[in-house]
């Protein structure tokens, strides 16, 4: 074993980094510095300017009121249970359940990790819809966010730039993956978690198997209306011929899963876990 | 009796409990070689940790293969318990039971308002049981 210094100054993050290259060559090095900044410190600054008042209306947004918390929370900087704590003392809304029913959320996953253990590695349920042909690996275009569809590559390239994706990005990708390409959602976990300052194998592996359908009643889908609305201010356009996403959900429904899964006439509009 | 506190990567907070219990012990972070290359972890990551590491007072970060490099501090210090946090990552399960083979090991429990032995597989059904726990101070 080998010793790392501890002398790096933690304002000085280009040094940071260019140590941990060196120490760490196997890295890929995109050159950029993640956002998101380590530690207890900068997490509980992140806490003071959320402004939690606004998260129960915008967080399905991807430009709205978000907490990006989930690294500070993943790697432990920030507690659960304080966090909880700090919400229930302000003042009592629907934005406040909202917010502790996410954090709930995590504490779910972890009691569902910690009871099957290695096993939420394989579908914990039979899948809702055909998925026995699905490819196994990950196509390179999507590991390269080079897949022609600008919204998805988007979602790729921040990614990869920060090491951090809006949940409801999360989903996007996931289904994309999982039900558009017919990849096997394993796959996609598997580099998500790489890839996330936060990556933790509860909530992030099991959310792939939730909009899979192994870990759900049906699977996750989205539509073009759906992208466009919540996430029109911060996607590009993608090209209107070939669009794949641009049907009803009946008619991806057909399309993706040749009639083994009828959505309810509404839809899902908010793709929120339900 | 010499203690050792051990942070793993799910919890990095330097105002932990275990750190306030253990005070003069000292406090340890291991990057796992083989771990970060088997599972492909992104620089981001790697970097959002070290950071966090500096903020722990007294902390000295090692790189090498987890459990050795454990052993190898319980050897050389003369250590007679590890302190940690649970975590349900299986991964890291691992190496706590492997050291539980030659040293006794402490282990904080993550804080939840209410367990669940129930296994409880859809969310809603979780939500409306434990619903008025959560949301109560």
């Amino acid at each position: 074993m080998q010793q790392l210094r501890t002398d790096l100054e933690l304002a000085d993050r280009e040094a940071i980094a260019t140590y941990l290259q060196s120490e760490f060559p196997f890295l890929e090095d995109s050159g950029e510095l993640s956002p998101h900044v380590g530690g207890r410190k900068a997490g509980l600054a992140r806490l003071q300017d959320f402004q939690l008042e606004k998260y129960g209306k915008q967080r399905n947004f991807l430009d709205g009121e978000v907490s990006q918390l989930s690294p500070y929370v993943s790697r432990g900087c920030l507690e659960l249970e304080e966090l909880r704590q700090w919400a229930l003392k302000q003042s009592r809304s629907k934005s406040v359940e909202t917010f502790v029913s996410e954090l709930a959320w995590r504490a779910f996953f972890h009691l569902v990790y910690d009871e099957e253990g290695d096993r939420i590695l394989q579908d914990l349920e039979k899948p809702k819809v055909p998925m026995n042909q699905h490819q196994r690996s990950l196509p390179d275009d999507i590991a390269n966010g080079t897949t022609g569809i600008p919204s998805m590559d988007t979602l790729i390239k921040m990614l990869k730039e920060s090491g951090y994706l809006h949940n409801h990005a999360r989903m996007y990708l996931a289904s994309y993956i999982v039900h558009f390409r017919k990849v096997c959602w394993r796959a996609g976990a598997d580099w998500m978690y790489s890839l996330l300052i936060d990556g933790d194998l509860a909530s992030n592996h099991l959310s792939w198997q939730w909009v899979a359908s192994t870990f759900s009643t049906k699977p996750y889908i989205f539509n073009r209306e759906n992208l466009q609305r919540y996430g029109g201010s911060v996607l590009p356009g993608d090209p209107k011929k070939d669009d794949p996403f641009n049907y009803s959900y009946e008619e991806l429904a057909e399309r993706l899963f040749e009639g083994a899964y009828t959505p309810e006439p509404s839809g899902r509009s908010s793709g929120q876990y339900q | 009796m010499p203690s050792l506190i051990w942070f793993n990567e799910d919890s990095l907070n330097p105002e932990h409990q275990m750190v306030k219990d253990y005070a003069d012990a000292p406090k340890v972070y291991v990057f796992d070689v083989p771990y970060l290359q088997t599972q492909n972890i992104a620089k981001h990551r790697i970097q959002f940790i070290y950071e966090a590491l500096l903020e722990i007072p007294l902390i000295q970060i090692y790189k090498g293969e987890t459990v050795a490099a454990l052993w190898q501090l319980v050897e050389d210090l003369a250590i007679s318990e590890v302190v940690t946090t649970e975590t349900p990552n299986h991964m890291i399960k691992g190496w706590q039971d492997e050291l539980k083979k030659s040293v006794d090991l402490v282990t904080y429990p993550e804080m939840f308002p209410v367990t669940d032995d129930s296994s409880p597989r859809r969310f809603s059904r979780y939500w409306r049981k434990h619903e008025r726990s959560w949301l109560t101070v």
